[in-house]
């Protein structure tokens, strides 16, 4: 089966991809916790003695008061050839530490009244640099829609992987049974695996719309006299229906492959065993099918969650993001550079920093399961 | 003998009864959940081809009569729908040759070779496809403002070849695993080159698969929405404007488009519907 000398081919082979992840996975991934966690300030230097280029003996925050001890009047050289008269100022202030600094910076670091008479000065610009904090994840925290995005985004992950398991499983069982245009069934049950969320939210948000195709039923029917509005701001919870319908629409096919997968790796046996002994569907089921399925559904449950923590377009087409938010809708919002989102790209990785952080810990468990799998299946 | 055979008989007809009866279950069972997937897409469909002003009355039709382009049309033609149009479709086909040229040969050596570190790479390939790799369009952002390649076809492109990569190799891998090895050493035997084997003995054989795989690359990337959005401004992809303009657009622009961003799933899904559990099947190989 495989090729065992050992030689260079397969890592040559490998490293183009390999590359490419460090440059667009592992490499933005560590720019995004710095992005998180640091934030671009400045810093004000001082110097040794009156000289730019002079060593540098301490630093000072912005805004720190300073206590003026000595001034020296330099001049300075223009690009017309005229000089004018630029001071120094030895300069003595708390750092961010507390501790004393002190030593010459250039005036134009400094906010003072008079550069010949004040006694002290306030600093106000300096020299790019970063810093830690933890600001902007402080700020993601308390931003009211942090709560109501992470427990939107929860309550539909408890709403929408369940009921879309058990269509899944029926899905699957219904093309393992052999009927005839099995071929058709699998087709028409793998569509949404190419649609996108944005056009299952268009879609859903169509079916309910005040003038949509769910009252025009409903009315057909008689249940209704006229159209009711699903889709407002006091409807919160039918906001919710529409946005679970539109994912268990879009997103079962991807559950049903795995499931059909891992039916197939079921040996024949098993199945006539339970037939031949006369159990029903349901024993079957319980007491064959879903302890062998067991690996495969746990891997679609894992990649399912993963996947539902970015759910996004779906919840802006039918919500417009405003009534109902998720965690990646307001990770958008916080980048976003239009006059609707706030521009802040240091919140919006300390959002993205969060759904890694959700994913990396459902990852690493799928990680284990695959790894024991394999060993099972070695044993 | 008739004697003995004539209670057998009722219960084999009884038995009989309740199979067809199960057979009839599975088939009323199958053709509702093919009706709950296809009904929306009627019905989206419905709006796409009925004449605008029939997209605003109530109670809907469930048809699309009288049949007309007119809406459809008017998405065609909305400010900026052909350039998103044609932006998708080159980041797409960029993301799919970046993606399958990469995949190609990692997919290779994981199927074929027998390496220290190849289980390792293997996991790193599965963990990176579970991740939530368009979160990392934040961070990339920011770098390719500073690197002036902000708002261009191209870096969407590099962005989508990172999330459909880990795909694309697994698939590949999986190709290449049902194509014996055998077949290759032959055409060694008889003289080939090792590039030769490959070319003119295994590429053939894969060909199909490779496709599917590369059409599956195309699917991902013209649907994907988020990343497209925070990495365009005017360059727009077609979901990043259609989610951008969402609020301010027209009803029949709504259904039109999408109506066409579903488009290509109902063609590309059929040709490779074979292909669907290459890409899911292989949890354990």
């Amino acid at each position: 089966m495989f090729k065992r000398r050992w030689n260079l081919a397969p890592y040559l082979l490998i490293l183009p991809s390999f590359i490419y992840l460090v440059l667009f996975f592992a490499w933005p991934m560590a720019r995004s916790l710095q992005l998180a966690f640091q934030r671009d300030t400045q810093i004000l230097p001082v110097h040794a003695t009156a000289e730019e280029d002079s060593e540098e003996i301490g630093y000072l925050p912005m805004q720190t008061e300073v206590a003026i001890l000595e001034r020296e009047r330099r001049e300075e050289e223009l690009p017309s050839g005229r000089t004018r008269p630029i001071y120094w100022y030895r300069v003595s202030g708390p750092n961010d530490q507390g501790e004393t600094v002190e030593g010459w910076v250039n005036q134009r670091y400094l906010f003072l009244r008079s550069r010949t008479e004040s006694e002290t000065a306030r600093v106000v610009s300096g020299v790019e640099t970063r810093e830690w904090t933890l600001a902007q994840v402080k700020r993601m925290v308390n931003d009211s829609r942090f709560g109501r995005a992470l427990g939107t985004t929860l309550l539909l992950i408890v709403l929408i992987l369940p009921v879309q398991f058990v269509l899944a499983i029926i899905m699957a069982l219904i093309l393992q049974s052999q009927i005839k245009f099995s071929t058709l069934f699998l087709y028409i049950y793998a569509i949404p695996l190419g649609i996108s969320d944005l056009a299952a939210g268009l879609v859903w948000e169509a079916m309910f719309k005040q003038n949509g195709f769910i009252n025009t039923f409903l009315q057909q029917l008689g249940l209704i006299d006229r159209p009711y509005i699903f889709l407002s701001f006091e409807n919160r919870h039918w906001m919710v229906v529409a946005i679970v319908l539109a994912e268990i629409w879009r997103a079962t096919s991807i559950v049903m492959v795995i499931v059909v997968s891992g039916l197939q790796g079921i040996p024949r046996d098993y199945m006539e065993a339970g037939e031949v002994f006369g159990a029903n569907l349901w024993q079957r089921l319980r007491h064959i099918i879903l302890p062998l399925l067991k690996p495969s559904l746990q891997v679609a449950l894992i990649l399912r969650t993963i996947l539902a923590f970015q759910v996004f377009a779906v919840v802006v087409a039918i919500s417009g993001g405003r009534v109902l938010t998720v965690l990646a809708y307001e990770t958008y919002r916080w980048y976003d550079p239009s006059d609707a989102g706030f521009n802040n790209p240091n919140v919006a990785a300390a959002y993205a920093g969060f759904i890694m952080l959700i994913s990396l810990v459902i990852s690493l468990v799928y990680l284990r399961l695959v790894r024991t799998q394999e060993e099972a299946a070695r044993e | 003998m008739t004697t003995i055979a004539q209670p057998l008989d009722t219960v084999q007809r009884r038995a009989l009864r309740r199979r067809r009866l199960r057979r009839a279950g599975v088939y009323v069972l199958a053709i509702s959940l093919a009706i709950w997937i296809l009904m929306p897409i009627w019905l989206i469909g419905t709006m796409a081809f009925s004449p605008q002003e029939k997209v605003y009355v109530y109670p809907k039709p469930v048809a699309p009569i009288p049949l007309s382009t007119e809406t459809m049309e008017f998405f065609l033609n909305y400010a900026g729908i052909l350039e998103a149009t044609r932006n998708s479709v080159l980041v797409a086909l960029l993301t799919l040759v970046l993606s399958t040229l990469i995949a190609l040969p990692a997919g290779y050596a994981i199927s074929r070779y027998l390496f220290p570190g190849r289980d390792a790479f293997r996991l790193i390939i599965l963990a990176v496809r579970a991740f939530p790799i368009v979160i990392l369009a934040v961070p990339l952002a920011v770098t390719f403002i500073q690197l002036n390649m902000y708002d261009k076809v191209y870096s969407v492109a590099l962005m989508h070849t990172a999330l459909t990569l880990p795909t694309t190799i697994l698939v590949i891998a999986s190709v290449f695993a049902s194509v014996p090895v055998e077949l290759e050493e032959a055409a060694r035997v008889f003289g080939c080159s090792p590039l030769q084997a490959f070319w003119r003995v295994i590429f053939p054989l894969v060909l199909p698969g490779i496709a599917a795989a590369a059409i599956f690359t195309f699917v991902m990337s013209w649907n994907e929405v988020f990343a497209a959005t925070l990495l365009t401004l005017r360059n727009r992809t077609l979901p990043a404007l259609i989610l951008y303009t969402l609020n301010k657009s027209p009803l029949e622009f709504q259904y039109a488009g999408g109506f066409f961003m579903l488009v290509p799933s109902l063609i590309f899904i059929f040709f490779i519907r074979r292909y669907l559990f290459n890409m899911w099947g292989q949890i354990t190989k």
